[in-house]
């Protein structure tokens, strides 16, 4: 009896807590946020003290110019962070799927760049970038070039340049293990028909990838608007709102103009935006999966016939 | 949080033996052994001020733990320890416009009862060497328009690591090409411009121009002097009068014809490019002048000059810096004041001017150790003369606008924004601004 | 796929290796510059290495007093333990909490399985800055101790302070965030390695008469080091290298590295010399994990990946 009521116990005690953790941690916090959201809150205010709004904050948000451009500089930030990172991933993750001894040397040195933290990744890039100082402009004032203004008329581009060095390696990785899991059969059969490189390419290796890369590409694309503090050391958001992301934004507005329910209101809506993202990619992979097994379930028809 | 309570005892019993060995009773007795916490913007004021704290702990006994932080980080800081019961500081440097939020927030002490109390007050401290202006811009709230001076306000803090606004110059420079110093803003604007071609690859002016704070505080450098003010005395943003687009002009014309990269640079970015020589002139502050004579950071050691800042319609040189203040919610209000009291003095201020710092008071300006070790000091008490408290407005909401100002600015330095039509825009959202915070009731 | 690779091939693994490692090095080289040798640019290697902003950024924790400084005003020393002390404690745990949690969704059908299992997986999207309002208003205001009420009246006899205990500006209180924040990545990366132990040798436990603790503790565990590496490795990055919750959270005691990099930036004296020797401190721990474990994190990461 009690034996078996201990078994029943068994999974909560496993789960309990995680289950605790993540409760008072994580959705209480997002509660309250809601809840903040709908009111006038200012940092010295304790939340009991202050006023309900409805759906002011939002409203407010929703027509406010600057908000938008951060929207937008977000959206153009992270649309092509992902795309650069994924045309530049796979294609080398194609040019050096090989067994070749250089190959795990480059695999470790290439992740380097992803575990170092985001502050030091903004600090080198703000020196690199730096107009007088830096080593881009040092180089090209050596090559006898036009120094280019990174951080201040290039700014936007600059950091999704940070972004792609750091990130890149992410997706190559992804890739190349996508790539040598694929079945030999079909490579050794496109072989022996003759078929290009490049046609092996398009035909047998991208479109095999593909699920795998649609995974990798929304994780990527779920990351990018987690990004923060590259650009927070690199720009601090300038010059104008050029390079201020939501993120950045929220950090302002909480902080420096002291507007905690407005912030918590921009919180949500960056919420929203990633909750469809992540439902897009369970809804993929939920679909990818319906589809191997229709196709998996056809296969072990096939010998009946 | 063991050491720190050894380290009282220890405190304790040093400032007994102090106190056993001088037998008289002296101010700072009944506090020895207290620590204070106080709460330092990383700045070069006060990171000479970091270098006299241990002669204060050896005069009196009272220990001083500070924290330093960034002054922008500060501010976020300190709303949140001022609004707590009980705040971890003691005593606090607040910047100039952190003013307007803290004393309408009830968050600062009133100092009168401090400097009523006699045991406390020291009656060799001379209030009247304070240099008036920095006293009614930093320490001085509720007189005419809330923040300036006048019969209704008092004091809430004292002026302490406050500056105002110099016009550095390469000597080397202008002797190589006959320059004359600039007067006016004419001459400025013509002469920086001119610069670039004659020392190719050289900037005019070093300016900060980095969107946000940095932009709007270049522009207010010049709005004053060229006759602007951000409201008329009905609250009315005029941001966007001829003043106005003259002094956006005038940042454009700088930071276009500065060094490289000019639309970008924060102040460090921008006193970077003196230090490296790669401008002629500098404009900003008078808390440079310290690394500039530092051989360790500066290539311009012994190669810059001083003069007022230029005249425009009027002279308006900028009022800034930090305050001391001690908060309501302090443990240890009656030893914070010692020691803001202390820093303060003539002796204290005398000791972080020759540490480096920015001197208060007028004594301090004319010591003659103090213009030995730095030349400039006449000069800078000069420019004091001009300081126009009014420069900037100092009410709770202005961070908001100040924040709107300064990205509007820089995408007109970077972006090409017509001036005019930005400056139109800022106006109109700081009406709104305005209209909500309720200072258009009694329109 | 064996044809030989051609110079180009080599050329190309070169250049890349350079692009990704060539400005961790230039960070770890001008760390060793005088800052007028940064500035002036004199020569690439062409320098007198000096280890003076190592001192200055280590002031706090050197047994003697470097000459070239005034006064310590970089607590580098302090942060560099309270980063160690949160990084560690948090990836610690939330590896044991995360494995037991996986192992839960991954072995037992229970009552909120599938409500639990949804939920872990849409709180990973999650970014920081959601979190930061919330966390500050509550970390500050809600969760706290009456400092007169019997347990914080305790904490603040025995450890000093002022005001209330709350959670904000301590070490428990950064740690939390860090284990929620991980936890779903955690208990996801971790699902996928706990699949793949055979039911048998658990249920061959069983009959020897080992209880549910035992069998996930004595046979689960060891079989799934890998993951937890990878598992540990992920944890102990986000704990080690954030910066905006432990901002907002830390007071002048708990401050970690990050806060102290970002915060000596300041404006009024760009030290780059010392701000590249702070950064290189901060690298250093990650670089180590990434040398010595790189199939780990790369197991780690196809794991997440190919698992949607």
């Amino acid at each position: 009896m009690t034996r078996e009521r201990l078994n029943r116990m068994t999974p909560y005690m496993f789960f309990g807590p995680a289950a605790v953790i993540m409760v008072i941690a994580l959705l209480y916090p997002l509660g309250y946020m809601v809840y903040g959201s709908f009111r006038d809150w200012d940092p010295s205010q304790n939340i009991s003290e202050t006023e309900f709004v409805g759906l002011k904050n939002y409203i407010t948000l929703f027509f406010d110019p600057a908000f938008r451009e951060s929207l937008s500089v977000t959206l153009i930030f992270a649309g092509s962070v992902v795309v650069v990172e994924m045309v530049v991933g796979v294609g080398l993750a194609l040019l050096l799927d090989r067994d070749i001894k250089g190959m795990s040397v480059l695999r470790t040195l290439f992740i380097l760049p992803m575990m170092i933290a985001p502050v030091v990744v903004g600090l080198m890039w703000r020196f690199m970038y730096h107009p007088t100082v830096g080593t881009f402009n040092r180089t090209l004032d050596w090559l006898g070039l036009e120094k280019v203004d990174w951080l201040g008329q290039h700014a936007l581009l600059s950091v999704i340049i940070a972004d792609v060095w750091q990130w890149t390696p992410f997706i190559f990785i992804l890739a190349l293990a996508a790539l040598q899991s694929l079945p030999r059969s079909a490579l050794e059969a496109a072989r022996i028909d003759g078929a290009t490189a490049w046609q092996q390419i398009v035909h047998i290796k991208l479109p095999l990838m593909m699920p795998v890369l649609i995974v990798t590409a929304l994780l990527r694309l779920i990351d990018a608007f987690k990004v923060l503090e590259v650009i927070l050391v690199m720009t601090e958001g300038g010059p104008g709102l050029s390079t201020e992301i939501v993120a950045l934004r929220i950090s302002r507005t909480a902080t420096e103009f002291r507007e905690l329910g407005v912030a918590a209101a921009m919180s949500n809506y960056l919420l929203i935006l990633l909750l469809f993202l992540t439902l897009g990619m369970f809804a993929f992979t939920r679909w990818q999966e319906a589809r191997a097994d229709r196709i998996a379930a056809a296969a072990a028809k096939a010998p009946e016939v | 949080m063991k050491v720190t309570k050894i380290a009282r005892s220890l405190g304790v019993t040093a400032a007994f033996a102090l106190s056993a060995t001088t037998a008289l009773a002296g101010p700072y007795d009944d506090y020895a052994g207290t620590t204070l916490i106080v709460n330092f913007p990383a700045h070069p004021h006060y990171d000479a001020v970091m270098k006299i704290l241990p002669e204060f702990t050896k005069e009196t006994g009272i220990e001083v733990e500070v924290d330093q932080l960034p002054y922008l980080k500060m501010r976020e800081r300190q709303t949140l320890e001022l609004s707590q019961d009980e705040g971890e500081y003691d005593l606090i440097a607040y910047v100039v416009f952190s003013k307007a939020d803290y004393v309408y927030a009830d968050q600062l002490e009133n100092l009168a009862k401090y400097f009523m109390n006699p045991k406390l007050a020291d009656p060799a401290y001379d209030a009247d060497d304070l240099i008036d202006g920095y006293v009614y811009n930093i320490g001085f709230a509720g007189g005419n328009k809330g923040y300036l001076e006048g019969k209704t306000g008092s004091l809430f803090g004292i002026p302490y690591g406050s500056e105002t606004s110099i016009l550095g110059y390469r000597k080397d420079i202008f002797e190589k090409h006959g320059l004359e110093v600039p007067k006016t803003y004419d001459e400025l604007l013509e002469l920086a411009c001119k610069i670039p071609e004659l020392e190719p690859g050289m900037g005019g002016v070093a300016s900060r121009a980095a969107s946000g704070h940095h932009a709007s505080h270049a522009f207010l450098l010049h709005l004053a002097p060229l006759g602007g003010r951000v409201f008329d005395d009905a609250w009315n943003p005029i941001v966007n009068n001829e003043a106005g687009v003259q002094a956006a002009n005038a940042l454009k014309t700088l930071v276009d014809c500065g060094p490289e990269g000019a639309a970008s640079f924060g102040f460090g970015e921008a006193l970077g490019s003196f230090l490296n020589g790669d401008t002629a002139m500098f404009l900003d502050t008078t808390v440079v002048a310290g690394q500039i004579d530092d051989p360790k950071k500066s290539q311009v050691v012994g190669k810059v000059g001083w003069a007022m800042h230029p005249e425009g319609v009027r002279r308006g040189s900028q009022t800034g810096g930090f305050g001391i203040g001690i908060p309501a919610n302090a443990l240890n209000k009656e030893a914070a004041f010692l020691l803001m009291q202390w820093l303060t003095s003539r002796e204290g201020d005398k000791l972080v001017a020759l540490a480096g710092g920015n001197p208060s008071r007028f004594s301090t300006h004319d010591d003659a150790d103090v213009n030995a070790k730095f030349p400039h000091m006449a000069t800078f008490g000069e420019a004091l003369k001009y300081a126009d408290p009014d420069w900037r407005p100092i009410i709770p909401v202005w961070g908001k606008i100040n924040a709107d100002l300064g990205t509007t600015l820089s995408k007109v330095l970077t972006e090409d924004l017509d001036i005019q039509e930005a400056l139109d825009g800022v106006a109109e959202r700081t009406r709104a601004v305005m209209e909500e915070a309720g200072y258009y009731t009694w329109q | 796929m064996h044809d030989k690779p051609s110079p180009a091939f080599y050329a190309l693994l070169f250049t890349l290796i350079f692009m990704a490692v060539g400005p961790i090095a230039l960070m770890f080289i001008n760390s060793f510059k005088l800052d007028v040798d940064i500035v002036s640019g004199t020569g690439g290697l062409l320098f007198l290495p000096t280890i003076q902003n190592y001192e200055t950024a280590l002031c706090d924790v050197l047994w003697y007093e470097p000459d070239h400084i005034d006064f310590c005003s970089l607590k580098f020393g302090g942060a560099f333990v309270n980063s160690i002390i949160i990084a560690l404690v948090s990836t610690m745990l939330t590896l044991i909490i995360g494995c037991m949690a996986a192992y839960a969704l991954v072995r037992f059908r229970f009552m909120g399985r599938d409500v639990a299992s949804l939920t872990t997986l849409m709180v990973r999207m999650v970014p920081p800055a959601v979190l930061l309002v919330p966390v500050f208003g509550l970390w500050n205001n809600e969760f706290c101790l009456d400092k007169d009420g019997l347990i914080g009246g305790l904490i603040r006899d025995a450890f000093g302070g002022r005001g209330d205990v709350c959670l904000a500006g301590t070490h428990a209180g950064i740690i939390l965030v860090y284990i929620a924040m991980n936890l779903p990545f955690v208990i996801w990366i971790l699902q996928s390695f706990i699949v793949q132990v055979p039911r048998s040798l658990e249920e061959a436990a069983r009959v020897d008469g080992a209880g549910p603790f035992q069998v996930f503790f004595l046979v689960v565990l060891p079989l799934i080091k890998p993951g937890l590496a990878a598992a540990a490795i992920f944890t102990f990055r986000i704990a080690w290298n954030e910066y905006l919750l432990a901002s907002a959270l830390s007071d002048r005691n708990t401050k970690t590295v990050p806060i102290l990099i970002v915060n000596n930036m300041s404006e009024f004296n760009v030290e780059w010399g010392v701000i590249m020797a702070t950064g290189m401190l901060l690298a250093i721990p990650p670089i180590i994990f990434t040398l010595f474990a790189s199939r780990q994190i790369i197991t780690g990461m196809t794991a997440g990946a190919v698992k949607g």
